[in-house]
């Protein structure tokens, strides 16, 4: 059995109606990993951010709740 | 020499001689043919005939594929034109598969272009559901959305779901997105989109703003950070 070793995308063209499902190609495949990267980095920061606003907050003696009502 | 009412075919006299009636048949006829061409000037199948006098009609050729009968400038005599009413046709329904899916020569013949997305769920996790015109990913997007904190959100491509990620088994949702003068080669593209997903939580989300490409746009790739897309539909239409 034939082993995918890239993720599949579809082309559908709408000139012709044909719908083609292949392996990617190196430049999708780059482009690929290159946001799986940049999608690990954001959500790094967001939880990074996350993470950052909790301590504030016990540093502060505040919940979350409590610093709603102070930025009403 | 005696003629008709209407069309003033000349025939014999009473008095005439019977001698020439053979020729006066003759002049009848010929007169009769030339009237009857006059009231039947088509020559081709598909042509129209119309009326330039009481008695006299035209030609009007057959016109092309999709055109409509309309009056000349002058509001005196009908001629074939070039449909000039707006609306949208559907161009193409695109089930979405795979870790993109690239709707790919799209048409140029519009203003815009007017998508409904909906029903999307993807294999392997809750993700950022995108759209990518001519699969540009940054530096592509400028504008305000909804949740400007979200994934890429102030350089990257079009994040229909910028209030959240998408739940990857909810197939509820649905989305619209427009791009305006999309064939222009010289200016950038305004677009907007809107939505709502995730059931009962409602999440929403909405971006207006524009594409910082002068490019035409000839395809739009949908994707999911999450994985495969497993469910969807892409309803592309071109309005004009």
């Amino acid at each position: 059995m034939a082993k995918t070793s890239r993720p599949m995308v579809r082309i559908h063209n709408t000139e012709t109606d044909e719908v083609i499902d292949r392996e990617m190609n190196d430049a999708e495949f780059a482009q690929y990993e290159a946001d799986k990267v940049a999608q690990a980095a954001a959500d790094a920061a967001k939880a990074k951010g996350e993470a950052d606003k909790t301590a504030l907050l016990v540093r502060l003696g505040l919940t979350e709740d409590e610093l709603k009502t102070i930025l009403g | 020499m005696a003629t008709t009412t209407n069309y003033g075919w000349t025939t014999p006299d009473d008095t005439a001689l019977v001698k020439d009636g053979a020729s006066a048949i003759r002049t009848l006829g010929s007169s009769v043919d030339t009237t009857v061409k006059a009231l039947n000037p088509g020559t081709t199948s598909g042509d129209l005939d119309y009326y330039t006098a009481a008695t006299t009609k035209a030609r009007l050729a057959k016109g092309t594929a999709g055109q409509v009968l309309t009056m000349n400038s002058g509001a005196t005599a009908p001629e074939w034109a070039t449909s000039s009413s707006g609306g949208m046709t559907l161009l193409s329904t695109t089930t979405l598969s795979g870790a993109s899916t690239t709707i790919s020569s799209i048409s140029q013949s519009y203003l815009s272009l007017y998508l409904l997305v909906y029903g999307v769920t993807n294999a392997t996790a809750d993700g950022v559901f995108y759209v990518r015109p001519n699969a540009v990913n940054e530096g592509n997007f400028s504008g305000v959305t909804s949740t400007p904190s979200a994934y890429k959100e102030s350089d990257s491509a079009s994040i229909l779901s910028n209030s959240g990620n998408v739940v990857r088994t909810n197939s509820s949702n649905s989305w619209v997105y427009q791009i305006e003068n999309y064939t222009s080669s010289t200016t950038l593209k305004p677009i907007s989109f809107h939505g709502v997903y995730n059931g009962a939580s409602n999440a929403s989300s909405f971006g207006f703003g524009g594409l910082k490409t002068t490019a035409a746009i000839t395809s739009l790739l949908f994707a999911n950070t999450g994985g495969n897309l497993s469910t969807g539909t892409v309803l592309l239409y071109g309005v004009k």
